[in-house]
């Protein structure tokens, strides 16, 4: 695992990373939430971050989406210095009932991104049929998300962020209010989505199966301030499978791994 | 309070004192000569004026008089009604035309009639004030009685209370945080309908005070009648808000959409 | 099916029990109990109530009171809405004026007649002035709440669309505020009626308030009684379209819950 070891660096030559943490330190309200952090996201890789709460997971992922400006170091985003977020990097909130309209339909929602990216009217329609289709929500256009069960407005969430056709995807634990079998479920849909669309995805979780499962390369991050404590390499084969997956010794060794650091950080 | 919160009630001051300073500028720099307009310094010396021969003290208690006479045989009628509705159900769709039917009449359009079959005076101003304050107290306190916890009620069934000890020891006290509610709402419309009456024909109180004052052309007597009248509705509205408070605990205070 | 059939039981029930109100009330006007310059029966009120709508008069008052409400309501709404979303949407506004809003609110809003005769003299302007005026209020203050209130999520869902300022405006903070608005919509119609009266009745504005007050000054009672019920039915006929229109608007609230 020599690779798993090394820290991003700069290396002439290689492909550009297309995120592009530089020794950030982020502060609020007095608190260091995120110090000196350095990290490189591949085009197209998948890359889980864990870690114990209040580590800044989920502060690291508000700064990817330009959400949060580093108090020192920079983010970059394709090379350019990231001041603001952008259409190109869609996240996925973990409170999908807040991050929703609730005074538009399923196909509103959808197309509030397909409005916020110019689409002509005209077009719309057929788009959002499209993505609605795609997330496994044909025939439910007309219903507002309150109607929805928490999944399906998961689902529209998602929907709506791939309306954004976003180079990046981040998700901020977003299946942490579901039920286990909707989670499974989601999480092979989500890898299908993001396989089809050649996205870069960050996912932040708590759950250390579901980042083994999913992610291309694992990050633990260590609590106050947040900073990067442990990075796994999962060179699991894909299409990953539920079943035959969980079970790889690949797979168990990363997790027994994975669950002796956040151990360790927890005490 | 903290020192934050006194920064912002500082700055929350910034704008009513910069207004009422560039007014005064204004108006000494341009010598205002104007029948509807004065600045503060004369606004304030009128107000004590008016103190000072006791007319504007008449007035605020012939207002609050009716004003208050009024809100008590309006709570009355309004509780009565309210909580009768609230107990009966039957009652209470059996009057829903009736009271849907007289509830929208906008409390002035009854100064008319108030005014032939009762002269001009306290008494037509009460009848009004009454009329208006009714509808919340009744509304509320129906709503109240009957988001009384069922299980309150099958023990007043359970010791045989007869109906009368019913209201008194279980629904009224029960109902008691968000009736004080509908009250408060109540004494902000009775300070309101007492002055609009007095405005529109009533020769009494402030609302005669104020018109009189704009007959006579002085703007700042009339002005300074604006500012006591806000003084007493904010006043009035802060009192109650206390009192609702040191009552009933923050609770009662979540029934303030109704 | 059953429901229903009970349902337009008790409205009909309730029907009949207000019809014997006013039975009651036919009867203390024949019986003389209270005398008929006051009181007139209910079918003297109809009668002039039918009289006036056949020769034309209560239609031009009625349109008239109509005429006044609407406008001074409809300036209040738009001012109210543009005002209370410049205020609501501030962090800075509403540190420095929301304040000085709130401690206005209490202050009887018909105080500002005489200031508005003093400017405006008896006249049309003077009543819409003080109508908006005072419909502002509700509408204004309910604006800077619902727009104090929007889900900072959707603020942020919105700064990642890269969405314009007056995108989120409409798109998100409106249709958040929506709720609250309206029902400061709802609370001003009253008001804007109120005041509608009022100024009729003071300045002379050809309306119902004028038109009940000339007829108590002629000790006309029936005519009084028409106006009075026919303000009435304006004060409920105004409130259930107002209802209607909120349900319509806000249908995706029904199913919040």
């Amino acid at each position: 695992m020599a690779n798993a070891a090394k820290r991003f660096e700069v290396i002439p030559g290689q492909p550009r990373p297309q995120i592009a943490f530089t020794e950030v330190t982020l502060q609020l309200g007095g608190k260091t939430i995120i110090e000196n952090l350095s990290l490189g996201v591949r085009a197209g890789e998948f890359l889980c971050v864990v870690g114990a709460s209040g580590c800044g997971k989920t502060t690291a992922l508000r700064l990817a989406a330009g959400l949060y400006q580093p108090t020192s170091g920079r983010v970059d985003f394709d090379g350019q210095l990231m001041l603001h977020p952008r259409r190109e990097i869609a996240i996925v909130f973990q409170d999908y009932g807040k991050a929703l309209l609730p005074w538009r339909t399923a196909a509103g929602n959808v197309s509030l991104a397909l409005e916020a990216g110019g689409m002509p009217s005209a077009e719309r329609p057929a788009r959002i049929e499209e993505l609605l289709r795609t997330v496994g929500l044909p025939g439910h256009a007309g219903k507002y998300p309150a109607e929805m069960s928490g999944g399906m407005q998961q689902r529209l969430q998602i929907a709506r962020c791939l309306a954004q056709e976003p180079k990046t995807l981040l998700m901020d634990e977003p299946f942490g209010a579901l039920d286990a079998m909707t989670r499974q479920g989601l999480q092979d849909e989500v890898l299908a989505l993001v396989a089809a669309s050649g996205a870069t995805v960050i996912f932040v979780t708590h759950d250390l199966d579901e980042a083994i499962y999913l992610g291309d390369r694992v990050i633990g991050l260590l609590p106050h301030p947040g900073r990067i404590g442990i990075e796994l390499a999962v060179n699991l084969p894909r299409p990953r499978d539920q079943l035959s997956t969980r079970e790889h010794p690949e797979f168990l060794r990363l997790r027994r791994q994975l669950f002796d650091f956040i151990k360790a950080t927890e005490q | 309070m903290t020192t934050d919160q006194a920064k912002e009630k500082g700055k929350a001051l910034i704008l009513p004192l910069a207004v009422l300073l560039a007014f005064e500028a204004w108006a000494r720099a341009t010598h205002l000569q104007s029948d509807s307009l004065a600045p503060p310094s004369e606004i304030i010396l009128a107000l004590a004026g008016a103190f000072a021969d006791f007319s504007i003290l008449t007035a605020t208690r012939d207002t609050l008089f009716s004003a208050f006479a009024g809100l008590a045989i309006g709570t009355v009628i309004g509780l009565a009604l309210g909580i009768a509705f609230g107990i009966s159900d039957t009652l209470n769709r059996l009057m829903e035309v009736t009271v849907e039917a007289i509830r929208p009449i906008p409390s002035i359009a009854l100064l008319p009639i108030a005014l032939i079959a009762l002269g001009f005076g306290y008494r037509m101003e009460i009848v009004i004030v009454a009329f208006a304050c009714v509808w919340p107290i009744l509304i509320l306190s129906r709503a109240a009685v009957r988001s009384i916890e069922p299980r309150l009620m099958e023990v007043s069934r359970a010791l045989r209370l007869p109906a009368a000890q019913r209201v008194w020891k279980i629904i009224i006290p029960a109902a008691l945080p968000r009736i004080f509610v509908a009250f408060r709402l109540s004494a902000g419309i009775a300070l309101i309908v007492a002055v609009t009456v007095e405005i529109a024909i009533n020769p009494l109180g402030l609302g005669a005070g104020i018109m009189l004052a704009q007959q006579a052309l002085r703007p700042d007597l009339m002005l300074a009648y604006l500012v006591w009248i806000g003084v007493i509705g904010y006043a009035l509205n802060i009192l109650l808000v206390v009192a609702q408070h040191r009552l009933f605990g923050r609770a009662a205070l979540s029934g303030d959409s109704a | 099916m059953n429901r229903h059939a009970t349902i337009w039981l008790w409205r009909a029930a309730s029907f009949a029990v207000a019809a014997s109100f006013i039975a009651l009330w036919q009867l203390i006007a024949n019986l003389k109990l209270v005398s008929p310059v006051f009181l007139p029966g209910p079918d003297r009120a109809w009668a002039s109530l039918v009289r006036g709508f056949s020769n034309g008069d209560l239609w031009s008052k009625l349109a008239g009171t109509l005429e006044h409400m609407a406008y001074g309501w409809l300036a209040a709404s738009i001012a109210g809405i543009a005002i209370g979303a410049i205020i609501g949407s501030s962090r800075i506004m509403r540190t420095y004026v929301a304040p000085s809003l709130e401690f206005l609110r209490p202050l009887p809003v018909s105080a500002i007649i005489p200031v508005a005769i003093a400017m405006l003299g008896l006249t049309q302007a003077m009543a819409l002035f003080v109508i908006a005026f005072g419909a502002i209020w509700p509408i204004m203050l309910a604006t800077i709440h619902g727009f104090a209130a929007v889900e900072p999520r959707l603020y942020e869902v919105a700064r990642s669309l890269q969405m314009s300022r007056l995108a989120v405006i409409f798109k998100v903070a409106l249709p958040s505020a929506s709720p609250d608005i309206l029902a400061g919509m709802r609370l001003s119609l009253t008001v804007a009626l109120i005041l509608s009266v009022v100024c009729e009745i003071l300045a002379g504005l050809d309306g119902l308030g004028h038109w009940v007050l000339l007829s108590a000054r002629a000790f006309r009672s029936a005519d009084l009684f028409a106006g009075v019920i026919l303000l009435g039915v304006t004060g409920y006929v105004t409130s259930v379209a107002m209802s209607m229109a909120e349900h319509r608007l806000l249908a995706w609230q029904a199913s919040q819950r």
